[in-house]
């Protein structure tokens, strides 16, 4: 769905000719001081398949922001191709930008960016009023939209008259109304306190159950990219250290920088039963649960039994799992 | 290890720099000195030789365009033109005025009020309108409110697209900056020889010199407007796929428009300080009320006719606000609340059956029973004072005249004339560098070059009478300073004092400089004093006002770690707070100088002298004196600039030769 090939982006003058060279390996203020050049993001490659949830975490300054702006082009790659669905949109001229933008790709900002001077109705069908939909059915679709994402007959409020989480609801709105089929989440709860960003969370799991988008998701915080990625990539200094699913960045981290960022998730909310079971055993049973679930999830089942538990997949048994082996994980001793 | 070397590197440079920098002071010091010596021993008095003989050309140019002006395409096809649609529209908007009769206006200048600021807003600006009519000269004031709409809308035609490109282009930004910067500071007599010589007499060179104060305004807020759009809301426009034109019109200008229309504001109470002076151009509007009593001494009636001006300044700045946090004041409890549609429609029948009413019982002239004469009892009240205080306000223009004004411009004078231009340059050098100091430098040299014009016996030399503006620029802009920056330094500091003077500074940034003159005559008479003390008046205000806000401006961060760590109130004041307050208040000192010379321009009308008068004569009698008035316009324009680069340089670089 979108296919990203060595991307860089190097301010500065002449940036081009940093790209690839050694002077790219200087430490930044060197960099800086001797060419004016500052390397935001470097040799970045990715594969998101259609309906996969993909999550880029890092810190403010490791480059996430850039990336997903330089998807749709918001900032000018230095160097690099970009595919959206084969399309290669580094190549593509105003026109084709400008269909790609109003057609197939929509993004949610992280401080909402909503119009203050429109209507939640006006902001939501702002997409389809740049693609050249009628006034009667964008503004049909902006309500059906706004009931979508928990805001129903809100239509004729204004972005001022509601609380952040809300607000945040109509940029989710603004962007799904287009119904494009890639969504770009740059940050998009940082802004928000705990309780509503977990609400939100739960929104976007829900609305990719039901809608089966593919998503790019920006965030810098751990616990959120775990729940929401189907795979995750942590980058650092302008460039991925590690892409993987949460059970691989948690269980195999690729250096010493993300093992200190992972050092405290606990493992059994991160890894399925299948990855820790021991060989089919023939019973008898004290439950039967599916090889995906989460190792913290099994704990009810073993806790009021002696027996094993046996994991399941496809109604095929493949394994099963007993009080010692969920608490070798919770103990952390089986890595 | 490299973390140390990296931190040592720059030092070890800027030792170097310092070195360089010594020296380069010392070689400027030397050429400096060198000059002043050559000054010394050079002719005293502006050689004869430097004369560009402006005059001359200047009213032969004039001479050819009254014998071209039936042929040349630059006035048949230009300007004449442009001179019949400013006449036109003028005209119409007269109609407009007239055919809404005094009670149509009044009732519309409340309805807007009440839709843009609220109720009070309304009430304020329809009775201040009210006023103007029962004050002074309805029909006289409605030609001022003419020329002003018709200005303020050929400002607001050309200053938002202008203002669009500059926020598009920084380039744009810049040229259009400094074009207009320099227009605006320039005091408004160097402007009336030019308009007359293209747009004749009257209405529409009135409109072109309001329109270039009113343009900059419009220009700067539209493009400080659509600069302050959210990067973030640019984004969005962008993300889903907005073309440029989507993007301006969908995004930049709706989020940008209460920072334009706020603006609005700005650029019609320019437009009003400046049409009241265009009056000179002889419009026969309220300005010219004040200027033909203020010539006559008659006091009064120049008060009633300023009282107007200032009720008209104050109605229009009323209802342009659009303060919204005066709506939840008692006075709208008082009626219900309505919905926007609803609101507009009462609005506009309220106003449409008041004009139905005036044009069913022809009110076409204000009724003289609603009018107060004010004249009278300030005549008496004038007579009253000068029986009384004469002596002392006698005493203290006397002095201001024989011991500070006088000594200063007979200094000016006795000094030769290139030492005067050295020290000029090296002010300008010390404040900034050498481009500064050869840019002064040379508009002093250039003032020299003006040559003379015919005085009272024989010629006088422009240089001599530059001088004498000088004198008065600087004696009013020191005592404008130090009345104004303890007021203002206290008024950063204390909440209440800051209270207690904002009601004073609120009226006084409404008031047109031209209505300071008024008071003075009646207190000082006329003459040069008496335009000091009209300058101070009016600079004194706005100067309170930038430095309290220069010192309003510094974050509290630095200030309550200072706090913490045990200073005493004043130790944080100047170890903190004036410290870095000191750019932004410089800043404001710069402003307040280019209106104390603005002021005394246009003391020239009470006999203040100097450049303004040698401006103004001239536009009475263009036929004679043109040559004079250009003449005169550009020793105000060398000195305008050679004074606004210098002060501009103390509140934007810190000392001479410091690029960092």
């Amino acid at each position: 769905m979108i296919s990203v090939r060595d991307l860089w982006k190097v301010y500065g003058p002449r940036a081009e000719r940093i790209v690839g060279a050694p002077e790219a390996d200087l430490p930044r203020s060197q960099l800086e001081a001797q060419h004016g050049n500052v390397v935001a993001m470097r040799e970045v490659s990715l594969d998101i398949a259609p309906g996969e949830v993909f999550v880029v975490m890092g810190l403010s300054g490791s480059g996430k922001s850039t990336l997903i702006r330089c998807i749709t082009r918001l900032i000018e790659p230095t160097a690099g191709k970009v595919f959206i669905e084969g399309q290669d949109v580094t190549a593509a001229d105003d026109d084709q930008l400008l269909k790609i933008r109003r057609h197939k790709v929509s993004m949610v900002f992280q401080h909402f960016g909503l119009l203050p001077h429109r209507t939640l109705l006006d902001n939501v069908g702002f997409g389809l009023e740049l693609r050249g939909v009628d006034k009667k059915e964008r503004r049909e679709r902006a309500d059906r939209t706004l009931a979508l994402v928990g805001l129903p007959g809100m239509g004729e409020y204004k972005p001022h008259q509601l609380s952040g989480g809300q607000q945040q609801r109509v940029g989710l709105a603004r962007a799904l109304a287009t119904d494009p089929d890639i969504m770009l989440f740059d940050e998009p709860f940082s802004a928000l306190d705990p309780l509503i960003r977990r609400e939100m969370q739960d929104e976007i799991v829900r609305l990719r159950r039901e809608l089966g988008k593919t998503m790019m998701f920006i965030t810098h915080d751990l616990q959120e990219a775990l729940r929401l990625g189907d795979r995750i990539a942590i980058m650092r200094d302008g460039r991925f250290v590690q892409v993987g699913t949460p059970a691989e960045v948690v269980l195999e981290p690729a250096d010493e920088y993300v093992a200190n960022f992972v050092r405290d998730v606990p493992r059994s909310h991160i890894v399925p039963v299948d990855a820790v079971m021991a060989p089919p055993s023939d019973g008898p049973f004290a439950g039967e649960v599916s090889a995906d679930t989460k190792v913290r999830d099994v704990v009810a089942l073993v806790a009021r039994s002696e027996l094993p538990v046996r994991v399941v997949r496809d109604g095929m048994t493949v394994g099963s799992i007993d009080r010692v082996g969920v608490l070798s994980v919770i103990a952390g001793e089986d890595h | 290890m490299a973390a140390v070397s990296v931190e040592t590197l720059p030092e070890q440079e800027s030792a170097a720099v310092v070195d360089a920098r010594r020296n380069r002071r010392n070689v400027a010091f030397g050429v400096f000195a060198l000059l002043a010596v050559l000054a010394v021993v050079i002719e005293h008095e502006v050689p004869g030789w430097l004369d560009l003989d402006i005059q001359q050309r200047a009213q032969a140019a004039y001479k050819w365009t009254i014998t071209n002006r039936q042929t040349s395409p630059l006035f048949t096809l230009f300007l004449e033109p442009v001179g019949n649609v400013l006449q036109w529209m003028f005209d119409v908007v007269m109609n407009v005025l007239e055919f809404l009769k005094w009670p149509g206006l009044v009732a519309l200048t409340g309805a807007i009020g009440w839709r843009t600021g609220g109720l009070r807003a309304g009430i304020g600006g329809a009775s201040a309108m009210l006023g103007v009519g029962m004050i002074s000269n309805w029909d006289h004031a409605m030609i001022t409110l003419a020329i002003m709409l018709v200005a303020v809308f050929i400002a607001l035609v050309l200053g938002i697209p202008l203002g669009i490109w500059t926020s598009r282009s920084d380039r744009a930004e810049r040229v259009v900056r400094i074009l207009l910067d320099t227009a605006q500071v320039l005091p408004i007599f160097v402007y009336f020889s030019p308009v007359q010589v293209f747009f004749g007499i009257k209405v529409p060179p009135a409109i072109v010199v309001t329109v270039i104060y009113a343009l900059p305004p419009a220009v700067r807020l539209t493009n400080l407007g659509l600069r302050n759009v959210p990067v973030v809301m640019n984004e969005v426009g962008e993300s889903f796929g907005a073309n440029s034109w989507q993007q301006l019109l969908k995004v930049q200008l709706p989020v940008a428009r209460k920072a334009i229309l706020l603006g609005l504001n700005q650029v019609i109470m320019m437009a009003f300080g400046v049409v009241v002076l265009a009056s000179l151009l002889g419009t026969g509007d309220l300005g010219q009320d004040v200027l033909n009593a203020l010539q006559k001494q008659k006091v009064g009636e120049a008060a009633a006719a300023g009282l107007g001006i200032v009720l008209l300044a104050i109605s229009l700045d009323r209802i342009t606000t659009g303060d919204r946090k005066h709506q939840f004041s008692r006075w709208s409890n008082l009626v219900p609340k309505v919905s926007r549609q609803a609101g507009q429609r009462i609005a506009v029948g309220l106003v449409a059956v008041v004009v139905l009413l005036a044009h069913v019982f022809d009110w076409t002239t204000f009724p003289s029973w609603l009018t107060i004469d004010v004249a009278a009892p300030i005549n008496d009240a004038v007579t009253w004072v000068q029986d009384n205080f004469h002596d002392i306000t006698q005493a203290i223009s006397d002095f201001l005249v024989t011991n500070v004004i006088d000594p200063i411009y007979k200094f000016l004078l006795w000094l030769p004339w290139f030492l005067v231009v050295v020290a000029i340059a090296f002010i300008g050098f010390l404040s900034k560098g050498w481009r500064l100091a050869t840019g002064v430098g040379l508009c002093m040299v250039l003032t020299a070059a003006l040559g003379t014009i015919p005085g009272g016996v024989g010629r006088e030399r422009i240089w001599d009478i530059a001088m004498n503006t000088l004198s008065q620029v600087l004696v009013a802009i020191l005592l404008s300073v130090l009345i104004a920056l303890p007021l203002g330094i206290l008024a950063g500091r204390s909440d209440a004092f800051e209270r207690f003077m904002r009601p004073f500074l609120d009226i006084a940034q409404v008031l047109p400089a031209f209505v300071y003159l008024i008071p003075v005559v009646f207190l000082f008479g006329v003459g040069r004093s008496a335009g000091v003390v009209a300058c101070v008046i009016y600079a004194v205000p706005p100067c309170i006002r930038l430095t309290t806000l220069g010192m309003r401006e510094v974050p509290y961060t630095p200030r309550e770690a200072a706090i913490s760590f045990g200073a005493t109130g004043p130790q944080e004041m100047r170890m903190v707070q004036l410290p870095l307050a000191r750019k932004s208040i410089l800043l404001g000192i710069n402003q307040t100088l280019m209106m104390v010379l603005a002021t005394v321009i246009i003391a020239a009308l009470i006999g203040a002298g100097g450049l303004g008068l040698v401006a103004y004569e001239a536009t009475a009698k263009p036929n004679i004196k043109l040559g004079q008035g250009v003449t005169g316009g550009l020793a105000i324009v060398l000195l305008a600039i050679m004074l606004d680069r210098i002060t501009q340089a103390w509140g934007t670089s810190k000392q001479g030769g410091n690029h960092q």
